[in-house]
């Protein structure tokens, strides 16, 4: 009952065009006015505290430190480097745009700023040298999605604070506790190398029943050169992922110094970027950071709404009563968020999505890490499909193509893309394996 | 009628000692009134958080909560910090003088005017000192960072053992500690135990050092609003409930060290009373150092109570 | 008088979030020094160099007397305030993100009027959070409250929510005013920073087909 009016009023306040965020403050509010005890004034607390954690503000800086590294100059280096290196292949300029873009996810947390980065240097170079726009839009659209699953990742940051502290219970009667920051971020390595290795075939095979252009094959100097040249940014990879697992800091502090570090880098080392340039870059990144803040403190209000009514634990209940198997589940979620992905960005999908879908699937015995993989290649794919995607957008724009033949340009990496999904949503072990291995879990 | 509901809300788990405790009193509670008050019990922090339950129980939103005791000293009342004090109870009997005594009693009649009533005080227990490296004199904490619960004491506490405080969520502390952020930490073995963080701690050293407890709290408005018979019940199946959740903190707590002894992760070293006497003399300090804000009679008077001047 | 309060609540937000990321640098740093150091100790113990043991000694010490416990506090403060007055900005630059896929689709007086009542609905949830928020720091304000590490009173902490709150509240209803009369919205392009360089990503999500375009 309660749940029909919470959901019912959520979904029609959402549909009007309104901010998110403010669909679902509005939702809480009038629910709790009308229906139940809770005295106001929490609200306005609840709007406080709600943000009010350390894991939280990785967030910010990841904005920040993104922000730098596109503005700084560091993309068009990882190109340069990736081009020199694999540019003579089936593919070429194509091949070196996965690779740079999975380079770049490795310093970067969103997959809007890894498009933005390197597609908007590399897709005009594609259609310079030759290729058909509709082959570099499909492989920067796809490949930029890897910006949120190839560490750091401010999606995995939302997962995990969203189901933070959340009472699940798995099926032998003990309490699972959620994932950290820390365990996502190395249980993403694997399936982002993967995933980037699956585009990159896609790529190359394409490239090769095609005959693209390749590009003449760079000496070593050359190679060795552009690496050089490369290597500030990429230390910003063992700084991000070897401090975390070094224990050098926690991934809060981690996102923090690769903040300072990539302003020291986009100023101070490349130049591509002047000192006057930084209170623009500080202010859009508040802007940004804000926003998802903004949207995480609703988020965190509406779930207290729903754990005040108890629904996720209904909604297990009823579920494991049906009798509903885990696999069956899984390919339900997967529907669930790949149909939100039609309407929303990511980071909403998982601040409403998670918190409810969480409890049932430690309830059925799926493991929290893996949960949260999966959950975060669908949000990928959810990306890189119209009507709402916004590195298709930026693909678009760049390429001057419309939504059809765009959705057909991407097809064979977004085939490519749901393979993958279906191989990490049933095979644990991609996701599990390497915190495994590194005693996180 | 409808009966009243008391919403119970704690931030850990049910199994835990405050957890069974706060299931024993809403048994006994709905039991002695006989159906007229039910106790809803939110534990995990499912409805509150750490850090706004206190005042959730102050804006009504909660009628009762047990928050560890340190909790009290951001809302004013800065006396409840002597619980953290190294070394100032030798032992449970000392400790039971003082919280079951005068002491204990003039010390929730401070809360009196933010709002709150406070029923009963339950044990967790004495905290340990664990880390990678042995921990046997003060002197080998030099350079460790250790992971505290925000508090002034225990930063001072930290501080004069030559370490290096670090604030950490508890959710965080057990990656923290198997990465090294932190060198480690202090808990009463069965929060040690049930975080698994024996298994990412070399060396432990049974100190003994501190005390950790709660206060099991009510709003004030709302309990002395009660009719005076269920006010009567609800104080009788607190003192019950008081006395099962600290009977069964005692035991865990030598469950969780023996079961980690088991485990073999962890090399636990008993003190000897050369290094208690170092350790003591290097953390006396600290009660002068906090003098200012609990206030040095109090502190004086519970060192009489426990015998530990 | 309104360009100013633009102005303030553009620095303010900028420097909130520039003040938060060199407070942790600096917390880490002095961690890493510390422990750098004490190192040195053990270094010069167990080489029988205790000149180097004892310089190190007096070092460790004067570092510690940089007291950097609060920095976590300070941070998060830092961040929830800059989100809260942040809000405020983005509903200026429209970067509050919608499901607009539905009523882009209605004729131009539908959405019109769709686009009105989501403003409307954004003033009315942050003026009663707003008033809530204030009603709730004066409450505060009568106790003696204080954050753990600084001990600051917590009213002022809070001050975010109303402050922050009634501000976006006065910027909803800007917007509203502006779109009735000239039909415009403020549109935000994700991943573009203003001036910073001539965007290539910018000007193509704003070229792109699948941008909604105002009408
Ligand atoms: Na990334
Ligand atoms: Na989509």
């Amino acid at each position: 009952m309660s749940a029909s009016f919470i959901f019912g009023g959520l979904i029609a306040l959402m549909l009007t065009g309104m901010p998110i965020s403010i669909a679902l403050g509005l939702t809480v509010l009038a629910f709790l006015f009308t229906m139940t005890s809770v005295p106001l004034d929490t609200v306005a607390l609840k709007l406080f505290t709600g943000i009010e954690k350390f894991e939280i503000m990785a967030i910010p800086f990841f904005i920040l430190a993104g922000n730098f590294l596109t503005h700084g100059g560091v993309a068009r280096r990882m190109i340069n480097f990736a081009t020199d290196m694999v540019g003579h292949w089936y593919g070429g300029l194509g091949l070196a745009g996965v690779i740079a873009c999975a380079l770049f996810a490795a310093v970067s947390g969103s997959s809007p700023a890894t498009v933005v980065a390197i597609g908007s240097v590399i897709l005009p170079a594609m259609v310079r040298q030759g290729f058909p726009k509709e082959f570099g839009a499909g492989i920067i659209t796809t490949s930029g999605a890897l910006g949120i699953l190839i560490p750091p990742s401010i999606v995995m940051v939302m997962y995990s604070v969203a189901t933070s502290g959340m009472l699940a219970i798995g099926p032998d009667g003990k309490e699972v506790s959620s994932a950290s920051v820390g365990q996502l971020f190395m249980a993403g390595v694997v399936p982002g190398l993967m995933l980037a290795t699956l585009l990159g075939l896609t790529t190359w095979y394409r490239a090769r029943k095609f005959d693209y252009p390749r590009l003449p094959k760079a000496s070593w100097d050359q190679r060795l050169m552009s690496f050089r040249k490369a290597v500030w940014g990429l230390l910003l990879i063992v700084i991000v992922i070897g401090g975390i697992y070094t224990g050098a800091f926690t991934p809060t502090e981690a996102a923090a110094m690769s903040a300072v570090y990539a302003f020291v880098i986009a100023v101070f080392v490349y130049r591509d970027m002047s000192l006057k340039d930084v209170p623009k870059v500080l202010l859009a990144s508040a802007n940004m950071s804000a926003m998802l803040l903004y949207i995480i403190t609703n988020a965190i209000l509406f779930s207290f709404l729903m754990t005040h009514e108890n629904i996720p634990q209904a909604l297990g209940e009823w579920m494991v009563s049906t009798g509903l198997s885990w696999w069956m589940f899984l390919i339900m979620v997967n529907i669930i968020l790949l149909a939100a992905g039609n309407f929303m960005e990511p980071s909403s999908i998982v601040l409403i999505m998670a918190p409810i879908l969480f409890p049932v699937a430690v309830r059925l015995g799926i493991d929290p890490v893996h949960f949260g993989i999966m959950i975060v290649v669908n949000m990928e794919v959810g990306m890189c499909h119209p009507p709402v995607g916004l590195n298709l957008y930026v693909a678009s724009g760049i390429t001057k193509m419309g939504i059809t033949d765009l959705t057909v340009a991407v097809m064979p990496w977004l085939m490519t893309m749901l393979g993958f999904l279906l191989l990490v949503t049933y095979v644990p072990e991609i996701s599990l394996a390497l915190p495994r291995l590194l005693g996180m879990m | 009628d409808d009966p009243i509901v008391i919403k119970f809300s704690h931030v850990v788990a049910p199994g835990t000692p405050k957890g069974r405790g706060a299931d024993k009193f809403k048994e006994l509670a709905e039991k002695y009134t006989n159906g007229k008050v039910t106790v809803e019990v939110y534990p995990n922090s499912q409805l509150y958080k750490d850090k706004e339950e206190l005042e959730a129980l102050q804006l009504g939103a909660v009628q009762m909560l047990a928050p560890s005791l340190a909790k009290f000293g951001p809302l004013g009342v800065k006396d409840f910090e002597v619980f953290d004090l190294p070394y100032i109870f030798p032992n449970y009997g000392a400790l039971h003088r003082v919280t079951k005594g005068p002491i204990g009693k003039e010390l929730f009649e401070k809360l009196a005017d933010k709002g709150i009533t406070g029923l009963a005080y339950w044990d967790n227990g004495f905290k340990i000192m664990s880390a990678n490296s042995p921990l046997h004199m003060p002197d080998d904490f030099l350079g460790l960072k250790m992971r505290i619960q925000s508090s002034k004491v225990l930063e001072a506490e930290m501080n004069d053992l030559g370490a290096v405080p670090q604030v950490m969520a508890f959710s965080e502390v057990y990656q923290a500690l198997q990465t090294g952020v932190v060198d480690g930490t202090e808990n009463p073995p069965s929060n040690m135990y049930t975080q698994k963080m024996n298994e990412v701690q070399k060396h432990a050293t049974i100190s003994n050092h501190g005390y950790l407890g709660y206060a099991v709290i009510v709003n004030k408005k709302f309990w002395d609003g009660l009719p005076d018979d269920i006010r009567g019940e609800l104080t009788k199946a607190m003192d019950e409930a008081t006395d099962y959740a600290n009977g069964i903190a005692k035991e865990e707590n030598d469950k969780a060290l023996e079961a980690m002894k088991a485990a073999g992760t962890t090399e636990f070293h008993e003190m000897t009373d050369d290094e208690r006497a170092a350790w003591v003399t290097a953390l006396k300090p600290v009660r002068d150092q906090m003098s200012d804000r609990i206030g040095a009679d109090l502190i004086k008077k519970v060192e009489y109570a426990a015998g530990s001047s | 008088m309104l360009r100013m309060l633009d102005r303030l609540e553009e620095i303010l937000i900028a420097t909130l979030i520039a003040l938060a990321t060199v407070i942790i640098f600096v917390s880490v740093a002095h961690r890493y020094s510390l422990g750098f150091v004490a190192g040195l100790i053990g270094f010069g113990r167990s080489h029988d160099m205790m000149w180097l043991a004892d310089g190190a000694k007096a070092t460790y010490l004067s570092l510690r007397q940089i007291n950097l416990v609060w920095a976590q506090e300070l941070c998060i403060i830092f961040f929830v305030w800059m989100a809260k007055f942040g809000a405020a900005y983005g509903v200026r630059t429209g970067i509050h993100v919608g499901i607009d896929v539905l009523i882009n689709r209605l004729d131009n007086r539908w959405r019109n009027s769709f686009i009105l009542f989501g403003l409307a609905c954004g003033a009315f949830f942050t003026g009663i959070i707003g008033a809530l928020g204030a009603r709730f720091v004066w409450d505060i304000a009568h106790t003696t409250s204080t954050s753990v590490d600084l001990e600051v009173p917590m009213w002022i902490v809070y001050l975010a929510i109303p402050l922050g709150s009634f501000l976006m509240c006065f910027r909803f209803l800007q917007v509203a005013v502006h779109y009735a009369r000239t039909g415009e919205l403020p549109h935000h392009d994700h991943g573009h920073v203003d001036g910073v360089d001539d965007d290539a990503a910018a000007s193509a999500i704003a070229a792109s087909p699948l941008t909604p375009k105002e009408r």
